[in-house]
C-alpha cells in the first residue's frame, strides 16, 4: 500500500468515526433537547396539578399523534416541587373502560392502570418525591395502613394521561362523564 | 495547510453522514424491539424509559405517547397478509380471531399514521359494535365504499394504515410470543 492510499484510508476512517459519533450522540441527546415532545404539547393547554380534558382528536388537528379517536382523553400535568400530587378516580358503579397512565417529563411511562385496578371503588394515587414520602410516612397512623398508592415520581414534572373509551358514536357523552370522575390536586403535607 | 483542509472536510462529511443516519433512522421508525406478526406490528415496550434509544428518540420527536402495557396494546398494519401495501381502492377483509381483551378498537389512518377524514363521522369500529355469528366469529370489511355488515370506512387518499388497539388485555405481556393465528387475518378483496 502506498503512502497516498494509506492517507486516504485514514481520512475515510476519520469520516466514519465522526459519522458514528455524531449519530450516537444525536440519538441519545434527542429526548433531552426535543422542544415539541408530548409534555411540551400538553403544557400548551394543561395547567399543572389540575385535571384538564383534552379536545377530541380530529383529522389535521391532533395534539398528540396516534391517539385512539374512540377514546376521550384528559390530562393531569403534575409538578411535585411544592408538595405531593394526588390523582383520584371514583370508579364505583362506573360502566366502561377508564385508563390512567403515568409518565415522566420525557413521556416514559412508570405506572398504568385501568378501572379494573381500583380498590374499594376508587383509584387513589399520590405522586411524591422521596423526601415527601418520608415526611408522609412519619405522619401515618401505625395501626392504619395508607389507603392510597404512593408512587415516587421519577421526575418532578410529568403527566398523567387518562382515557375513557366511547363504545360507539352515541357513547361519547357518557365517556366524557366517566372522565369527570377523575381529579388531580396538590396535597398539603402539613395538614395531613 | 492541506492537512487541515482535509481534516476539516473529513469532520464535516462525517457530521453530515451522522446526521443523515439519525434522520433516516427516525423516519423509518427504527427500533430494536419491534414485534412483527404477519401484517401486524407492535412495539410493546415503547412506553417505558427502558425502551431502546432509537424508540425513545423517535417518540421525543413525534410526541407520541404509546399505550402502556397496563392499559393495553396497539398493533398497526400497513400491509396485507401477503405483504402488499394497503390501498384505499381495494376492499380488505379482516377476520377473527382477535386476542382476548376487554375491549378493542380498529382505526384507519393515513399511511403516515395521522387521523384521516373518512367521508362520514365514523373514525373506526369498536368491539361493542361488531356483529358476530353464533360461534362469536366476525368479519370486517374495510372499504372506501359503503359495505353491508361490519363496515370500516377507509380514508380517501391512496394508502392507509390500520391500528388495532386491545384494552385491558393479557396480550400486553405476551406480544413478543404471539403467532400469526392469534391475530386477525387481513385479506385483500376486490379492487377498483
Amino acid at each position: 500500500m502506498s503512502d497516498r492510499t494509506l492517507g486516504w484510508f485514514i481520512y475515510l476512517l476519520a469520516v466514519l468515526v465522526v459519522a458514528g459519533l455524531v449519530h450516537i450522540v444525536t440519538i441519545l441527546a434527542l429526548p433531552h433537547v426535543a422542544t415539541r415532545d408530548s409534555y411540551a404539547r400538553l403544557a400548551t393547554i394543561a395547567q399543572t396539578n389540575r385535571f384538564t380534558p383534552l379536545p377530541s382528536p380530529v383529522p389535521g388537528a391532533e395534539l398528540l399523534p396516534m391517539q385512539d379517536p374512540a377514546v376521550v382523553r384528559g390530562v393531569c400535568r403534575y409538578d411535585v416541587n411544592n408538595g405531593p400530587v394526588r390523582v383520584r378516580a371514583e370508579i364505583a358503579g362506573l360502566d366502561g373502560l377508564l385508563t390512567l397512565s403515568f409518565h415522566d417529563r420525557r413521556g416514559a411511562s412508570f405506572y398504568a392502570t385501568t378501572d379494573r385496578g381500583g380498590v374499594r371503588g376508587r383509584i387513589d394515587v399520590v405522586l411524591l418525591t422521596r423526601i415527601q414520602l418520608e415526611a408522609l410516612e412519619a405522619l401515618d397512623a401505625e395501626d392504619e395502613p395508607p389507603q392510597e398508592l404512593r408512587l415516587l415520581a421519577p421526575t418532578r414534572e410529568g403527566f398523567v394521561l387518562t382515557g375513557s373509551l366511547a363504545l360507539d358514536p352515541g357513547d361519547f357523552d357518557a365517556a366524557r362523564g366517566r372522565l369527570s370522575s377523575i381529579s388531580c390536586a396538590q396535597e398539603n403535607l402539613r395538614r395531613q | 495547510m492541506l492537512n487541515i483542509l482535509k481534516s476539516t472536510a473529513a469532520a464535516l462529511i462525517g457530521a453530515g453522514l451522522g446526521l443523515y443516519a439519525t434522520w433516516s433512522a427516525l423516519e423509518r421508525d427504527a427500533g430494536f424491539e419491534i414485534v412483527q406478526v404477519g401484517p401486524w406490528r407492535s412495539t410493546p415496550k415503547a412506553a417505558f424509559a427502558a425502551a431502546d434509544p432509537y424508540t425513545r428518540a423517535a417518540l421525543a420527536r413525534n410526541a407520541q405517547v404509546p399505550l402502556s402495557p397496563g392499559e393495553g396494546l396497539m398493533f398497526t398494519a400497513d400491509i396485507d397478509e401477503t405483504g402488499a401495501p394497503l390501498l384505499t381502492r381495494c376492499d380488505y377483509i379482516l377476520t377473527s380471531p382477535i386476542p382476548a381483551a376487554r375491549f378493542w378498537t380498529l382505526t384507519p389512518m393515513t399511511s403516515r399514521g395521522a387521523l384521516a377524514p373518512t367521508g362520514n363521522d365514523r373514525t373506526g369500529l369498536t368491539s361493542a359494535e361488531i356483529v358476530r355469528d353464533s360461534m362469536g366469529r366476525f368479519e370486517i370489511v374495510a372499504s372506501a365504499q359503503l359495505r353491508p355488515g361490519n363496515w370500516l370506512a377507509l380514508p380517501t387518499e391512496p394508502g392507509f394504515m390500520l391500528a388495532l388497539r386491545l384494552y385491558d388485555t393479557p396480550a400486553s405481556s405476551l406480544a413478543s410470543s404471539m403467532s400469526v393465528g392469534q391475530l386477525p387475518r387481513l385479506r385483500r378483496g376486490r379492487c377498483i
